[in-house]
């Protein structure tokens, strides 16, 4: 069974990218099938990872000009994955971002539908997971993908900006449209060997990363849950992988 | 290679060739080739979003969500997915008709209900009810 997951936030730099994509690979290599969509579509960032310039950007596919297959690109071999890794990724040119932001609500409606017949075409390809990687807050391409998946992994950072914003998030969006949810607590402050909360707004919290200075400096050219997999950061994504097997 | 493992490659690519020209049929139909009637339905319908489905009361929601995901669909189809009775979601479906978010048409002897997304989107049956 397929299963989609998102990756969101309520305010930007909480290092949801970072977490999609050790997550994926860490799908992938215990043969998994699995699928990265960057749908941050104002802030792109996979296709800087991952150095690649593709035929054709999951904007195309919102637009009705491509499949969602036409998108992907399997990095199965470039992270000797034993299971396929496919990215599609979003188009970081400024003139498709300008485009974006003037899109209108029948556009938003029609790339809803659209992510929603993704589930449907990836399951045929027999893909196993597939995660969003979104952009923060209230945008309506975020929104959209909330709404295209199962599971809905918030990741906070502790200031109380990001703590409010993220209950509303929990009250007024994903309770709303029935999904399950989970908080992740990332570059924590405290010592979360000491200060492990069990949930928050109802929802559990199923990680909390400490700040790691050497983890933006070495994602830079490395994918940790790969080459360093006794890193705290690793760590915490395999436990987040492993709640998430146990939700499916 | 095998011909018989050729023969499926064609087949396989001569299917992806199809859908992809459906798909470019499908955009052109969308660019301003819809009937008199099919524009009076855009208009008069409002685009139902994520925006407007959170804004919907919550016995309303689940329907709507699902329309979205399957339909068109009939009241029988949208009731095996959210498990409530067909006359519940009937309920639902036709208060959705009367918000102008949805929108219903008979196929011989089945009732249809389905958003303007399925129209625009890629569902011809919708698009045939109303030529």
């Amino acid at each position: 069974m397929t299963i989609t997951v998102a990756i969101h936030s309520s305010k930007g730099g909480t290092g949801k990218t970072s977490i999609a994509v050790n997550l994926a690979v860490a799908f992938a290599s215990e043969g998994l099938d699995t699928c990265l969509i960057d749908m941050d579509l104002r802030g792109p960032s996979l296709c800087t990872i991952f150095k690649q310039t593709p035929r054709f950007w999951i904007n195309d596919f919102l637009s009705g000009k491509c499949t969602i297959n036409d998108t992907l690109n399997d990095m199965k071999k470039k992270v000797k994955s034993s299971g396929h890794l496919y990215l599609s990724y979003s188009n970081p040119d400024i003139t498709q971002i300008r485009e974006l932001v003037g899109k209108d609500r029948a556009w938003q409606a029609s790339a809803l539908k659209a992510l929603m017949n993704v589930k449907k075409d990836l399951a045929q390809k027999d893909i196993d997971i597939i995660m969003i990687d979104t952009s923060p807050g209230m945008e309506y391409e975020s929104i959209n993908a909330v709404a295209a998946s199962d599971i809905v992994l918030v990741v906070q950072n502790d200031t109380d900006a990001c703590n409010y914003c993220t209950e509303q998030l929990i009250n007024g969006v994903y309770s709303l449209l029935d999904k399950k949810y989970a908080i992740i607590d990332n570059m924590c402050h405290f010592n979360c060997l000491e200060n492990i909360e069990n949930s928050r707004y109802g929802a559990a919290i199923i990680a909390s990363i400490p700040c790691m200075c050497d983890v933006p400096m070495r994602s830079k050219k490395e994918i940790l849950v790969l080459t360093d997999p006794e890193h705290q950061f690793s760590k915490s994504i395999l436990r987040i992988k492993h709640w998430i097997e146990k939700m499916q | 290679m095998l011909e018989s493992q050729m023969i499926y490659q064609i087949v396989d690519s001569l299917e992806e060739m199809n859908s992809k020209l459906n798909r470019v049929i499908e955009l052109l139909e969308c660019n301003g080739s819809h009937s008199v009637e099919d524009k009076a339905f855009f208009s008069e319908t409002e685009t139902l979003d994520v925006i407007k489905l959170l804004s919907l009361p919550d016995h309303l929601r689940r329907t709507a969500t699902t329309l979205f995901e399957i339909g068109p669909a009939t009241a029988d189809e949208i009731a095996r997915k959210t498990s409530k009775e067909r006359a519940v979601e009937s309920n639902y479906l036709n208060q959705l008709v009367r918000m102008k978010h949805v929108k219903k048409y008979r196929e011989g002897r089945k009732v249809y209900f389905c958003t303007n997304e399925s129209i625009k989107s890629s569902n011809s049956n919708c698009n045939i009810a109303f030529k």
